[in-house]
């Protein structure tokens, strides 16, 4: 899984170049990338649009074309994400029934798995293993923080604890 | 009085509503488990054998074993020492107590007939959770008139009230006479009452939910939009002021055509994207203090209210806090509804953005 890993990081690295959030992914069907996202929050201005659902629009469309049933194709598919999905992706993952889950860093903000227990209030289980190369999709997120998001309004910055 | 002090007097002229009452004003607030629940903890506790100890032991308890900042330290001469959790299995309270280095003295007084008692976890959010909660040990109490007029009411004006049973009326009538009795959704600008978008879920497989395309569609009216959408959508006049760009023509001109929605506003804030930010206060009535969407201008659902036929599932009522809308209403509840069916959402403290949430009580076809 390391390669599709390291495309998975392209990604990332894509969406850090054009100002969104450093986060990339990729969706492996019978060991071939069938579609690859970043996030494109910023470009949208819809918080929803991260690069889990840019795979999983490619991957419907790529099913449309191909005359494949959807369903089906879901749940072959192995997700390689460099960030642990969030509680909104991580459900709609869940929903769809894809095959398994494997992320980089951890999101103790938001993620599906660190945070809420997505598969327990779905009622769905799916494998899900994180850590791959986690010390470099962090780096791109501390990275991109360290700057502002330049979507976000100017807001007064919250206290540290 | 003792040194915890106790909580200060609440006028108590108002009656907890009946759940009958309740129904009648056909919203209720969806407050988290910490409104409504009780939560206990076991903490041990010791006697004292005089009042001349009382000080020593409060002074250094305070300082080496400051939690339990909630409740009362003593009552009737017994003092908190701390929760029975934090006590190793392998460890007596005494052991555990010598880590601390407490005087002689107030060791030996802790460890004078110590027993095991059951105290609030927290502290009362509600006035009725804080007579419950006394009965177990005294606790801290700050009043909150807000919390408290959610739980019964009287959070909102009766005008408020009636517009929010309106856009429940709305969403079925939406539903059922546009979009095949399909789920829809509203977003409002509560500020000037504008609808800024409508949404209706068309397919039942996949992800395009009826609040993934609100969001969607409110991006749309801030020059975003990313979905590929087949529907039209209004187009705005020359040098109009707000933006219709959000609605799909079906529902518009649906409201439009019908008598009885002729009052209805409709449009959203220009995007004030690219402009200079500009600190303009677009409504001094709702615009005082930190309101960002006066401030800042439209970003995401900031400020906006959402109206859904159906409880939103996870993935949806994520969508909502990732797009940092004010309120959420929902009609309905859903076999998959993640803020009160399945879970409350909203009740993660972990998340950086916390929505309300209302449930009408009544079915959208009272006026």
């Amino acid at each position: 899984m390391a390669t599709f890993m390291e495309e998975a990081l392209v990604e990332a690295r894509r969406a850090r170049d054009a100002g969104e959030v450093p986060v990339g992914c990729v969706f492996v069907h019978e060991d071939k990338v069938i579609a690859r996202g970043a996030n494109e929050v910023n470009v949208y201005r819809n918080a929803t649009r991260h690069a889990e659902f840019i795979c999983i629009d490619a991957t419907l469309a790529y099913c449309r074309e191909k005359s494949l049933p959807a369903r089906q194709m879901f749940s072959e598919i192995i997700v390689v994400v460099t960030v642990e999905p969030c509680i909104m992706c991580s459900a709609a993952l869940h929903t769809l029934g894809v095959k398994e889950i494997i992320f980089g860093c951890e999101n103790d903000r938001f993620g599906g798995k660190t945070v809420v227990d997505v598969g327990a209030v779905v009622g769905q289980r799916i494998k899900i293993t994180g850590g791959v190369r986690a010390d470099e999709a962090m780096a791109l997120l501390k990275e991109f923080y360290k700057g502002d998001n330049p979507a976000a309004p100017t807001v007064a910055k919250k206290k540290k604890l | 009085m003792d040194t915890c002090g106790s909580p200060p007097p609440v006028k108590r002229n108002r009656k907890s509503p009946t759940d009958n009452e309740e129904d009648c004003m056909g919203i209720r607030a969806v407050l988290s488990d910490e409104y409504n629940e009780i939560a206990l903890i076991k903490v041990h506790s010791c006697q004292l054998e005089t009042k001349k100890q009382l000080q020593s032991v409060i002074q250094e308890l305070s300082q080496k074993l400051p939690r339990l900042q909630h409740l009362k330290r003593v009552h009737d001469r017994n003092v908190l020492i701390c929760a029975t959790s934090e006590i190793g299995d392998a460890e007596t309270l005494e052991e555990h107590l010598k880590r601390y280095a407490f005087s002689a003295n107030v060791l030996q007084a802790l460890c004078h007939q110590v027993k095991v008692v059951e105290v609030p976890a927290r502290m009362p959010k509600l006035r009725v959770q804080y007579e419950q909660m006394m009965q177990h040990w005294p606790c801290k109490f700050h009043p909150n008139h807000y919390s408290e007029s959610l739980r019964n009411g009287s959070n909102f004006s009766i005008s408020q009230r009636v517009f929010h049973k309106r856009m429940a009326q709305l969403l079925v009538q939406l539903s059922r006479d546009v979009n095949k009795d399909r789920p829809v959704g509203i977003c409002v600008d509560p500020r000037q009452t504008r609808i800024v978008s409508i949404a209706g879920a068309s397919e039942t497989y996949g992800h395009e939910h009826c609040s993934m395309l609100l969001v969607d569609f409110v991006a749309r009216s801030q020059q975003g939009g990313a979905l590929r959408s087949e529907l039209s959508f209004v187009e705005d006049q020359e040098n109009a002021e707000t933006t219709l760009r959000g609605l799909p023509k079906a529902y518009y001109d649906y409201l439009k055509e019908n008598e009885a929605y002729q009052d209805l506003q409709f449009g959203a804030e220009m995007s004030r994207k690219g402009q200079p930010q500009q600190q303009v206060m677009l409504d001094s009535k709702h615009g005082q203090g930190g309101d960002n969407l006066s401030k800042y201008g439209p970003y995401l659902c900031t400020g906006y209210d959402v109206y859904l036929l159906q409880e939103p599932c996870l993935m949806c009522s994520m969508a909502l806090v990732h797009s940092r809308a004010k309120r959420i209403f929902f009609l309905r509840p859903s076999d998959n509804g993640a803020l009160v069916t399945r879970f409350q959402l909203h009740a993660v403290k972990e998340l950086n953005h916390h929505y309300e949430v209302f449930q009408f009580t009544t079915d959208g076809s009272l006026t």
